[in-house]
C-alpha cells in the first residue's frame, strides 16, 4: 500500500482527524518529537493481514504470511483476541487504527502510537533502521516476483526457507560496532580476524551462491536487521508507549465516559498472568520506577535497549514493588517450591533473558582448511534445543555447502553438532573446551 | 487483501501435504489459548516451525511477576495463561483478550474435531418420563385453557360463517372453540455423568506434563458438560496411595515417591459403586501418567481390575500418557497388550501440547 495505492476508506473520519491533531499537538507539548503521522484506518480483517505480514502489506508472497494470518484470524474468529492497533517504524511513521475500535480505544491508541514514534526516532538502537523500509519492501517483493517467474515457486520458497532459518544469525550490535570503529584507530579492530556474530551476512557474502541466491539472502537479512532492534527493546518501547499514553490521555484527552474504555483495555494489555511477564506491564513500572528516582527518562529511552535498561533500573525496592521472581525449579523430592525473590539473582537473570533479543549468540570463529566453517554457541546457563538446533546447522551447511559445527554446552557438557553435506551428528567434546578459552 | 488469502491458500495445501513435502516434519499443531473464567482454553492451530537455533524449553522458565510463583499457593495461582496468540516482531501489535461462552466453546470443539454425539448407554438411560405442554385439545379445565388458539378458532369459525363484519369486528368464542393445553409424554435423553480424572503425581510428573492434562481435562469435561445436563467430576490423585482432592490440588499438587496405579483405580471403583450406581449415570474414568508403574505385578493387578470390575460399569476408560523426562512408557504398552482390543478401553500418547487435540479426538471420537 504505497503512497500512490492509499486507499481513500482508510483515511480517519473528520471527528477522529481532529482527536489526533488535539493528541499529537499534546504529546509534543509533553516533550515527545517524532516524525509525522499517517493514521489509517482499516477493518479487523485486513489489520490482520498486515500484522501477518509484519505490517508491511507490500511484502513479499510467503505462506509463512499465510501460515501467521491464518492464526490471527483465527483468534479473531473465535473471539480469543483481536488485534486493535500496528505502528510502523518508518518515516512517516504509519499506524493502523481498527475501525470497530470504540472512540476511547481510538484515541488510547493514537497517544500510545506518538509514544512509540517518539521511541523509534530516539532510541539509539534504531539509529541505522531504514525508515524507508516500505518501499524497501517493496523491491524486495519485485525481486522475489522476478526471481519466481525465471525459476518457480517451489525452487525460490524452498530456498527462502533454509535462509530464514538463519535470519536470528545477525548482530544486533552491528550497526553500533560499525559506528565505533569509525571513530577508532583501525588497528584496533584487525580486519583479519574472522570472527564475527554476523553469521547470516558472511555466509551470504562468502559462500558459492548463485546470483538470485544471494539476492535473496541478502533480503532476508535486510529484514531481519530491520526487525532486530525491536526485539531487543520491546519492553522498553511498549513501557515509554504505555507510559505516555497515559499520561497523555488522563490529561484531559478523554471525556469521562471514555475513561472506562480506557481504563478496560489499559488494564486488558497491562494484566499478567501470574507466573510471566508481560512487556507492557514491566515496561511501564519500570518507567515509573525512572521516573520515582528522578532520572532523565528522555536520556535513558535515547541510550538502553532491554537489558541495558534493566541492569541500570532495577534494584532490590523494584524487585519487590514489582513482585518479580525466579520460578522455582521442579524438585523430585517434593517438598514446597517456593519462588526465589532474591533481587540480584532476578536481575541477573533477567538481563540474560533480555541480553541478545532473547536469542542464542552464535559466533563464527573459524573457517577451516577445507572451507570448515565453525560456529561457537557462547553458553549462558541456558542449553540450546538440540535437534532443531542439529536441523538449523545442517541448513547452514546446505548454504554454504561445506562442512559446518556447532560447539556448545548440553547439561555441562561439551558437543559439537556436525554436518558435512551428507549426515548429521553430535559428538561429545572433551572438556575444557573452546567455549571456556572464548570467553 | 488477496494477496494474504493467495499466501494462506498456499500455506493450507502445504498443510494438506499436496505440496512442498519437504515441510511436512516441520508441521505441528499448536494451539491459541484465552482465559475463559478461571480456566484455559486452547484451540488448535497448524503450525510449521521451522528449525533455527532457540533455547531448550526448560522446566524452570526464568523470571516471572505476581504475587505468587505457580506451585505457590495463593489467592490468584491458578490456571491463567497470557493470550499468545498475537505474537508478532511488530511492537505496537496489540491484542486483548476476550472471553467466550463455554457452550459455544464447546461446539467449537466438536467442530473442529468432527466429534460425534455421544450415544447414552442403554434403553433405560435414553429415555427419562417428562410431560411438556406443547398439544392442544378441546376439553380441559380453564386453568389450562390457550387464550390465542381460542380466540384464533373463533375467528375462523366467525369467517368461515359468514358471520364477520368488518365495521364491527366482534367474535364471540363459542364452547366449541376452546382450546386448552394438553401434555405430551417427552422422552427425553437421561443425563447424568460422572467423569473421574485420575493422576499420577509421583515425582516425575514436572509442570509440563500436568499442564497437559489440565488442558486436556478441561476440554473432555467442557465436551461432555455439553451433553450431559448433569456433569460429576471427580479428581484423584496417586502416587503409593490414591485420595480424591478438589479441582485445584489436582493440579498443583506434587507428591513424591513410587507409584501404584491400582490404588487410584481401587478408589475409582469404589466410588461408583458408592456414589455412583450404574443404572442413573454414564461412566468416564480418565487415568493420566507418565507411564511408570510400581511393578509389573501392579499392572497385572490393574488390568484385572480394568477386566473384572471397571469396565463392566463405564462408558469408556481413557489412558492418556504424557511423556516426561523419567517415564518410562511402559504402562501404555502394557495396557494396548492386555486389553488392546476392547473398544471400551482408549489409550493415547501426548508427547507435547500440540498432541493434546489427538488424544481428544481419539478419547471422545467414539461417541461412546
Amino acid at each position: 500500500m504505497s503512497k500512490a495505492r492509499a486507499n481513500l476508506s482508510s483515511a480517519l473520519t473528520p471527528e477522529l482527524r481532529v482527536w489526533s491533531e488535539r493528541i499529537e499537538q499534546v504529546a509534543r507539548e509533553s516533550g515527545l518529537d517524532f516524525f509525522p503521522l499517517d493514521f489509517r484506518l482499516l477493518d479487523a480483517s485486513d489489520v490482520n493481514a498486515v500484522a501477518a505480514y509484519g505490517g508491511f502489506p507490500v511484502r513479499y508472497a510467503s505462506w509463512r504470511f499465510g501460515m501467521d494470518y491464518e492464526r490471527l484470524d483465527k483468534a479473531h474468529a473465535w473471539g480469543l483476541s483481536r488485534i486493535y492497533e500496528l505502528v510502523i517504524n518508518t518515516d512517516p511513521v504509519i499506524a493502523y487504527l481498527v475501525r470497530s475500535n470504540l472512540q476511547g480505544e481510538q484515541k488510547l491508541v493514537m497517544a500510545h502510537v506518538c509514544g512509540h514514534a517518539d521511541f523509534f526516532k530516539h532510541n539509539a538502537w534504531f539509529a541505522g533502521t531504514d525508515r524507508g523500509m516500505l518501499d524497501t519492501m517493496v523491491r524486495h517483493a519485485e525481486r522475489v516476483e522476478r526471481c519466481t517467474e525465471r525459476l518457480g515457486r517451489e525452487r525460490v520458497e524452498s530456498f527462502l526457507d533454509i535462509v530464514l532459518c538463519l535470519d536470528n544469525l545477525i548482530d544486533p550490535y552491528q550497526a553500533l560496532r560499525a559506528r565505533l570503529r569509525r571513530g577508532e584507530p583501525q588497528s584496533l579492530f584487525p580486519t583479519s580476524s574472522l570472527r564475527t556474530f554476523d553469521v547470516l551476512a558472511y555466509v551470504s557474502e562468502h559462500a558459492p551462491l548463485e546470483d538470485w541466491e544471494r539476492e535473496l539472502a541478502e533480503i532476508v537479512l535486510a529484514e531481519a536487521r530491520y526487525f532486530a532492534p525491536q526485539r531487543m527493546t520491546r519492553i522498553m518501547n511498549e513501557g515509554w508507549a504505555s507510559f505516555w499514553h497515559s499520561r497523555i490521555l488522563t490529561g484531559g484527552v478523554l471525556s469521562a465516559a471514555e475513561i472506562v474504555d480506557f481504563a478496560e483495555t489499559h488494564s486488558g494489555a497491562t494484566a499478567t498472568a501470574p507466573g510471566r511477564i508481560n512487556p507492557y506491564k514491566l515496561g511501564i513500572e519500570l518507567w515509573r520506577h525512572a521516573e520515582a528516582r528522578g532520572e532523565d527518562l528522555f536520556r535513558l529511552r535515547s541510550l538502553h535497549n532491554d537489558a541495558s535498561f534493566v541492569e541500570e533500573l532495577v534494584d532490590a525496592e523494584f524487585v519487590a514493588r514489582a513482585q518479580l521472581f525466579l520460578q522455582p525449579r521442579p524438585r523430585r523430592s517434593g517438598g514446597s517450591d517456593a519462588a526465589d525473590r532474591d533481587p540480584g539473582r532476578v536481575k541477573a537473570r533477567l538481563c540474560a533473558e533480555l541480553a541478545w533479543g532473547g536469542v542464542p549468540r552464535i559466533e563464527l570463529v573459524d573457517v577451516g582448511g577445507a572451507r570448515e566453517l565453525r560456529l561457537l554457541h557462547h553458553h549462558d546457563g541456558r542449553d540450546l534445543n538440540v535437534p532443531r538446533a542439529l536441523e538449523t546447522v545442517s541448513r547452514v551447511q546446505s548454504l554454504w555447502r561445506a562442512p559446518v559445527t556447532l560447539e556448545t554446552r548440553v547439561q555441562g557438557s561439551g558437543r559439537l553438532l556436525a554436518c558435512d553435506g551428507a549426515a548429521t551428528e553430535v559428538r561429545e567434546l572433551p572438556s575444557p573446551s573452546v567455549s571456556e578459552r572464548a570467553g | 487483501m488477496n494477496r494474504i488469502e493467495a499466501d494462506r491458500a498456499r500455506f493450507r495445501e502445504i498443510v494438506r501435504g499436496r505440496i512442498r513435502a519437504d515441510l511436512g516434519r516441520y508441521l505441528s499443531t499448536t494451539e491459541l489459548i484465552a482465559r475463559q473464567g478461571e480456566h484455559a482454553v486452547s484451540v488448535p492451530v497448524p503450525q510449521i516451525e521451522l528449525p533455527r537455533f532457540e533455547f531448550a524449553a526448560s522446566e524452570d522458565d526464568g523470571v516471572g511477576q505476581g504475587p505468587a510463583a505457580r506451585g505457590e499457593r495463593s489467592a490468584e495461582s491458578g490456571d491463567g495463561r497470557p493470550g499468545e496468540g498475537a505474537a508478532g516482531e511488530v511492537p505496537g501489535q496489540h491484542a486483548i483478550e476476550v472471553e467466550v461462552e463455554l457452550e459455544e466453546l464447546a461446539e467449537m470443539l466438536g467442530r473442529e474435531l468432527g466429534l460425534p454425539r455421544i450415544e447414552p448407554r442403554g434403553k433405560r438411560n435414553l429415555e427419562a418420563e417428562g410431560a411438556r405442554y406443547s398439544g392442544l385439545r378441546s376439553r380441559g379445565p380453564d386453568s389450562l385453557r390457550h387464550a390465542r388458539r381460542s380466540f384464533d378458532a373463533a375467528l375462523r369459525r366467525t369467517i368461515a360463517s359468514g358471520q364477520w363484519d368488518p365495521k364491527n369486528p366482534r367474535v364471540v368464542p363459542e364452547r366449541d372453540d376452546l382450546r386448552f393445553r394438553a401434555g405430551k409424554p417427552a422422552p427425553r435423553p437421561q443425563s447424568s455423568a460422572v467423569v473421574f480424572h485420575m493422576m499420577d503425581v509421583s515425582g516425575s510428573m514436572g509442570r509440563e506434563q500436568k499442564e497437559i492434562v489440565r488442558i486436556e481435562a478441561f476440554w473432555i469435561d467442557t465436551w461432555l458438560r455439553s451433553q450431559y445436563r448433569n456433569l460429576e467430576v471427580v479428581y484423584i490423585v496417586h502416587d503409593a496411595v490414591a485420595k480424591i482432592v478438589d479441582h485445584d490440588t489436582f493440579f498443583h499438587l506434587r507428591e513424591s515417591g513410587g507409584t501404584r496405579i491400582s490404588s487410584a483405580y481401587e478408589l475409582c471403583l469404589q466410588q461408583i459403586r458408592e456414589r455412583f450406581p450404574n443404572d442413573d449415570w454414564n461412566v468416564y474414568p480418565f487415568h493420566y501418567s507418565d507411564g511408570d508403574n510400581w511393578s509389573a505385578r501392579d499392572t497385572e493387578r490393574c488390568v484385572e481390575l480394568l477386566k473384572q470390575d471397571l469396565l463392566p460399569r463405564v462408558n469408556q476408560f481413557c489412558y492418556g500418557q504424557v511423556r516426561s523426562a523419567y517415564g518410562s512408557g511402559q504402562f501404555k504398552k502394557d495396557l494396548d497388550l492386555a486389553l488392546g482390543t476392547d473398544p471400551r478401553v482408549v489409550t493415547a500418547n501426548v508427547s507435547d501440547r500440540g498432541e493434546v487435540m489427538g488424544a481428544i479426538r481419539a478419547f471422545l471420537g467414539s461417541g461412546r
